[in-house]
């Protein structure tokens, strides 16, 4: 080998040591961290009113998170419900990328808060996905069993004649895109009663006949029509869970079946992705945890372990379909 | 029915109900004592301890919170004039004026009887009309909501009698604060200045706590010297004294239980609305209006009976329908549900011994709670003989970490600061701070239902003049603006005919 070369593979390989050796001690650094992690407690943003079926949803996984997390830390829920959920999603959106903050958020609603505020508070193309709380919720339009409404038909009938009511949740929230996407999809004209406070409120209210229908998660109406005060007129399933009632496929109207409560637990972006496995380990553990599936059942959640990856699928296609008809919802 | 209820009763006597019923009691004095924690603290932190615990059992230790709470707030509002919970702001208004007179012992016995009273009385007619509960819940949709919200506000304004100007400039101030914020129905923000904080309104519990308990510490430390102007009464003031009053003043015990019991059957109200309903109700009443606010016993009694009586009756929407009444009933509500104790119609006839159970357990906690605050009513008394050197920074400090704590948020204790400031002004120029809190507690309410009846309606003012129960509200909101000028005028033609009568003679 010629003395020049031998000289400049020396050079070489001394400057690519000490080129390396900063990333090596960096990649070290890291490592390090992501090993230790997590040393402290760990912030869970609720960015919805302590009670509800979200908040109970996300204390129902914490004690099953801390035990599958690799060091002994608490996870603390922390509600921040101002502005319709905006204040809180923000707030984990500007938080530090350690992994010791986190949060949930609902769709396609989140995107519609995203979208009225213009964009500039967070994005939630940006942020770091970890997981599903729950496999989503299908969606399902329903009346009062006094209403004098007693099939679809009718309900398109009225719409011919004048808009159809719907009581809901305010326009940030999830229920209200559910009732302004299906209404566009059936070609039903339709008025929003908004501002109700919960999914409860809202469903009670067209049962008292404030309005005349409602578009509501499977979940919430279930226990009225087991206890006969709603009828279920249309199930936005693929297979109708209710024996007689039409499914997205008797409707004529496969689309609906895309309208879903999607609950789901990310973190800020440029989150590590060391960190992220663990934390995306630790949630999936625990949604596939005895105990949690228990008590998700009864809150009408069937715990469906999904990898992030698969969690980003479903966050994309809640993206595609809020942005079909973002004309409608950000108004 | 009444096998139903022996059951629910006979349940709750086992040594392990009774334990956590006990200890949940305690808990909730301890967190109805502390400005800022309140019941919704207190379970929220207890929900994830009761995964192990049967529902009955659960339940009686959440009864046991919710039934302590009340009587804790009412401590340190008279005292301090710091309400420890929300509904427990109306009692400042005369109970702390009596602990300056050196009657604290007076104010906390009928305090605590009028708590157990009222608690027993709601229990009652909360088992009179569970099985209406479904009925009544659908009898209030938004027209009726916004009437009954303008009717609170009416029935506030006519009880600052002698200052109604005063009253009415505190009025329209409380409605504007209101509106600060979020608005429900449209989406849109409102003069909140580009600050997150505003984003969700003005809230209130920083707010009660600045208006009374900092306002009061400035307006000590300026005065000086102890709470109880007179030291040497404070001695001869027991709680047998408060014991006797609140049964000698059973009509304002009875009124005030009864409007507590309606006011928390209805979905969304709320007991804040309860308790200063009823103490306004009990100033038109009285035959010394201008008494109250400056130490009327029956100024505490009021709304203490009806915070007790209103907890029972919240459960009605609660239970039936999922809609909680206030944050503390949306915790319970998570932990019913995690239970597997699914509110709606169907637990009313599915889960009724666990619902009695819950019903006893929180009368049983609020008649305990009663008995250990009558027990402390002497050592607790003593706190209004000390100085204001030494009360002011511990009271002004507990003040705003208490607002800090409610959700760790800094800008809660700079708002109690701000509502300090304001309610010292509000002293300072005597001007009325219980018509401002009730707007701001109503104005939201009125503003969001009156938007919805305006859906519902077309923008048609018609849909009040064709509901039973609009026309009801209708009818009783015209009765509380015209007896006092009815009443007014009565008077003055009595009083020109005796002097006519006079003359004559």
């Amino acid at each position: 080998m010629p003395r020049c070369q031998k000289i400049l593979s020396r050079r070489m390989f001394l400057a690519g040591v000490s080129a390396g050796a900063p990333l090596l001690a960096g990649g070290t650094r890291a490592w390090a961290a992501d090993s230790n992690f997590p040393s402290k407690n760990i912030d869970f943003i609720i960015p919805k009113s302590p009670g509800g079926g979200f908040d109970n949803l996300v204390r129902v996984v914490v004690p099953a998170m801390e035990r599958f997390l690799p060091h002994k830390v608490n996870v603390v829920p922390d509600n921040i419900p101002a502005g319709g959920g905006g204040k809180g999603i923000t707030q984990l959106y500007r938080s530090k990328p350690d992994g010791y903050t986190i949060g949930a958020v609902d769709l396609p609603g989140s995107f519609v808060l995203q979208q009225r505020q213009g964009g500039v508070a967070f994005d939630l193309n940006k942020i770091v996905w970890l997981g599903l709380l729950g496999r989503p919720d299908s969606f399902a339009l329903a009346v009062g069993t006094n209403s004098r409404l007693k099939s679809m038909q009718d309900l398109m009938a009225l719409s011919k004649t004048r808009a159809v009511k719907f009581t809901s949740s305010g326009p940030e929230g999830t229920a209200y895109a559910a009732t302004v996407i299906a209404t566009k999809i059936l070609g039903m004209n339709a008025r929003m009663i908004a501002g109700y406070k919960g999914s409860s409120d809202f469903v009670v209210g067209a049962m008292r006949g404030d309005g005349d229908a409602v578009v509501a998660p499977v979940s919430t109406l279930l226990p009225m029509v087991q206890a006969k005060t709603m009828r279920i007129l249309a199930n936005f399933e693929t297979r109708s869970t209710f024996p007689g009632v039409a499914d997205v496929a008797a409707l004529g109207h496969p689309e609906l079946a895309q309208i879903l409560l999607v609950r789901i637990v990310g973190a800020p972006p440029g989150l590590p992705a060391g960190i992220k496995t663990i934390l995306a380990a630790a949630l999936n553990k625990s949604m596939a945890d005895p105990e949690t599936v228990r008590l998700a059942k009864n809150l009408d959640v069937v715990m469906s372990p999904q990898t992030a990856e698969e969690t980003e699928t479903i966050v994309r296609q809640s993206a595609a379909l809020f942005d079909k008809w973002k004309q409608y919802l950000a108004a | 029915m009444l096998d139903l209820w022996l059951s629910g009763f006979e349940g709750l006597l086992q040594a392990r109900e009774l334990l956590f019923l006990t200890a949940g009691m305690m808990m909730g004095l301890f967190f109805g004592a502390i400005p800022g924690l309140g019941g919704a603290t207190a379970l929220a932190l207890l929900v994830p301890f009761t995964y192990g615990l049967d529902p009955f059992t659960a339940l009686a230790l959440a009864g046991g919170v919710m039934g302590g709470v009340p009587m804790g707030g009412s401590i340190t509002a008279i005292l301090l004039n710091a309400p420890g919970t929300a509904p427990s702001a109306a009692t400042c208004l005369d109970g702390h004026p009596l602990a300056r007179q050196g009657k604290a012992g007076l104010a906390l016995g009928a305090a605590a009887s009028a708590n157990a009273v009222g608690g027993i009385i709601g229990t009652i007619s909360i088992l009179a009309i569970l099985p209406l509960a479904k009925n009544i819940v659908l009898l209030f949709g938004p027209p009726e909501l916004f009437l009954l919200a303008v009717l609170g506000l009416v029935i506030v304004a006519t009880a600052s009698r002698g200052k109604m100007l005063h009253g009415l400039i505190s009025g329209a101030f409380g409605l504007m604060i209101s509106f600060v914020g979020y608005n429900d129905v449209t989406g849109v923000q409102r003069f909140t200045m580009g600050i997150p904080y505003l984003w969700d309104g003005v809230r209130l519990v920083p707010a009660l706590i600045g208006l009374f308990a900092v306002a009061e510490m400035i307006h000590l430390s300026i005065r000086g010297g102890p709470i109880a102007s007179d030291t040497e009464a404070i001695r001869i003031t027991s709680m047998t004294s408060g014991l006797f009053e609140t049964f000698r003043r059973w009509r304002t015990v009875i009124r005030g239980s009864l409007i507590g019991t309606v006011v928390g059957a209805i979905p969304g109200v709320g007991g804040t609305v309860a308790s200063f309903l009823s103490y306004s109700m009990t100033v038109n009443a009285s035959k010394d209006p201008d008494s109250f606010g400056k130490g009327n016993i029956e100024g505490v009694i009021a709304p203490e009976a009806a915070i007790n009586a209103k907890d029972c009756s919240c459960l009605i929407p609660t239970l039936a329908f999922g809609i909680p009444g206030g944050a503390e009933m949306a915790v319970f509500l998570g932990l019913l549900v995690l239970h597997g104790l699914q509110p709606g119609p169907l637990m009313l006839i599915d889960h009724q011994v666990e619902i009695y159970g819950l019903i006893w357990a929180l009368t049983a906690s609020c008649v305990l709670a009663s008995f250990i605050g009558l027990l402390l009513v002497r050592p607790l008394a003593k706190l209004t003989l000390l100085d204001a050197h030494v009360l002011v920074p511990v009271v002004i400090a507990v003040a705003l970490v208490g607002s800090y704590a409610i959700d760790r948020t800094i800008e809660n204790s700079i708002l109690t600061a701000a509502f300090g400031i304001l309610g010292y002004l509000m002293i300072r120029f005597d001007y009325p701070r219980l018509t401002l809190i009730v707007a701001l507690i109503l104005g939201s309410t009125a503003e969001r239902n009156f938007n919805q009846s305006m859906m519902m309606s077309n923008g048609s003012l018609n849909i009040y003049f064709t509901r039973t129960v609009c026309v009801c509200l209708l009818a009783i909101l015209a009765a509380v603006l015209l007896f006092p000028i009815l009443w007014g005028s009565n008077r003055r033609r009595s009083a020109i005919l005796a002097r006519e009568a006079a003359a004559v003679k």
